[in-house]
């Protein structure tokens, strides 16, 4: 079974992490899946302009609590596959003509809330725990950096990174790191349906040829530097002080 | 290492600058400001893993001391104060370590400046921040690109070309701030609290990580601010107005 499902409902597609016993972590298998399955929806795009609206979730109770780093710690070049795969992945997502909606139904690490800022619209619940605590493990947040100046400007990304940390839904609203922020869990379908609903409205054409627009303006697609993102990622990643780091967290 | 006006004091892993003319709410003088750039190229060479910026009295900052300025109309002072403004918020920029700015109760132009040089500001709700030197017949370019870097380009327009002042609040929303308090009083325990939590964090992947958002997001034409604020020293309207100003305080 694949670990990214794709289901569609009008013009609405929901793309869902499905890896609900490891919290959605970003493996290699479950990034794969994510490529084929965003090639999918956009070939179902093109074929159907009617398919306007995406939504990217996770199963189980988390969003994504970020890369799976069990498995590359030892070795540089999947460390770097790793990393290369989910910069490529940003690039994909971005580039969907579609508008594309996190609904971040709870933790989103690391990567994990890379993804959730990479999308066009973010809606969280209050309590949800997300941010970026790369630092506190010794690990460089290269391949997210970009996308999260872009979603809340620099100097705002500075802050949020060099912090390290988590911080709730709530305040990534107050800083413009999620659109919408619902009171509790219970109330995040309802107000997601409302939302893509409205989307759903708009002239896919017009939607479509926004987000180009935008796209251009912030220089999303630029793979180069995301990828750049990655190798420096990866290099950190390899230094004895993140290894020490790392191997104490996934042992704990 | 003690100069008159800026205070050097380590704790532990951190370094604190603090401007030190509590009775001029840390007016800048030319001679504080190049003090200050040295400090913070020393601040390369030491093993300091954050630096904290703050202000002693009642004000982190209110800005360039027009005291010294209005007694020389050829606007020397002046370029001397821009220039070594702009040095030090680039210095500031180019740390390799975290730095966090206590910018309580006041940080008034060139003082508002400054927090362009900072990773982690905070501030207070009653605090009094702003740019308003086009009244003085000054250009505040100088701080433009930094400022850009700190908020959206819309938000720092309107701060530029607006002769008000904003409160911490407002600060915190438009992204100047990072962090609002209380009260003034509360600033520098939390700024101090916050730098020993970034002492604690592993310094080569937060240097990695600041040289890879500076990288990412550089700061644009910070020559040109600097070289727009400069062209405009000794110029008639400076000659015209800062006197004027001067007589208002």
């Amino acid at each position: 079974m694949s670990l990214a499902t794709v289901t569609t409902s009008g013009p609405i597609a929901t793309l869902t992490l499905n890896r609900a016993d490891t919290r959605n972590a970003l493996s290699l298998d479950l990034l794969r899946d994510l490529h084929a399955a965003v090639d999918d929806l956009d070939a179902r795009i093109a074929r159907d302009r009617n398919l306007h609206v995406v939504v990217l979730t996770g199963a189980g109770k988390a969003f994504c609590a970020g890369m799976d780093l069990k498995a590359v710690l030892d070795n540089h070049d999947l460390a770097l596959q790793l990393l290369s795969t989910l910069a490529k992945l940003t690039i994909k997502i971005r580039k969907l003509p579609a508008v594309v909606v996190a609904k971040v139904n709870g933790a989103a690490i690391g990567g994990g809330c890379g993804l959730a800022c990479v999308c066009d619209l973010a809606i969280t619940h209050a309590d949800a725990k997300v941010g970026f605590p790369e630092v506190d493990l010794g690990v460089c947040p290269a391949v997210v950096a970009p996308w999260l100046v872009r979603k809340v400007g620099s100097g705002r990304a500075r802050k949020i990174l060099l912090s390290g940390g988590l911080m709730s839904g709530q305040q990534a609203f107050d800083i413009g790191m999620i659109d919408t922020v619902c009171p509790s869990a219970a109330d995040l379908d309802k107000t997601t349906d409302e939302i893509t609903t409205r989307l759903a409205t708009g002239g896919p054409l017009a939607q479509a040829a926004t987000k180009k627009l935008l796209n251009e303006l912030d220089d999303s697609l630029n793979e180069a530097l995301v990828l750049r993102g990655a190798q420096l990622s990866a290099d950190v990643l390899s230094t004895p002080d993140a290894q020490a780091r790392l191997r104490a967290k996934l042992s704990s | 290492m003690i100069t008159s006006t800026t205070h050097t004091t380590p704790h532990g892993d951190i370094l604190e600058l603090s401007l030190a003319r509590p009775d001029k709410r840390n007016a800048l003088t030319p001679e504080m400001l190049t003090a200050l750039r040295d400090h913070i190229a020393a601040c390369k060479r030491s093993s300091a893993r954050v630096l904290l910026l703050s202000g002693q009295g009642p004000a982190f900052c209110a800005g360039f001391d027009l005291s010294l300025c209005k007694d020389h109309p050829d606007g020397s002072v002046m370029r001397a104060l821009l220039s070594s403004l702009h040095d030090c918020i680039a210095a500031l920029r180019s740390l390799d370590i975290p730095v966090v700015i206590a910018a309580h109760g006041s940080a008034i132009a060139g003082g508002c400046a400054l927090l362009g040089g900072g990773d982690i500001i905070l501030t207070n709700a009653q605090a009094k921040i702003g740019y308003p030197v086009p009244r003085l017949g000054v250009s505040p370019a100088v701080s433009a690109p930094f400022l850009r870097d700190l908020t959206h380009d819309g938000n720092a327009r309107a701060r530029l070309v607006e002769n008000t002042l904003i409160d911490g609040r407002t600060a915190l929303r438009l992204g100047l701030a990072h962090e609002c308090l209380d009260t003034p009083e509360a600033v520098h325990p939390r700024a101090l609290a916050i730098a020993a939590g970034l002492a604690a964090k592993p310094a080569a992947a937060l240097a990695a990580t600041k040289r890879w958002l500076a990288e990412i997001s550089p700061i644009l034409n910070a020559d040109s601010g600097l070289q727009a604020s400069l062209a405009l020293t000794g110029g008639e309207e400076e000659r015209r107005l800062l006197p004027q100003a001067w007589s208002r305080l």
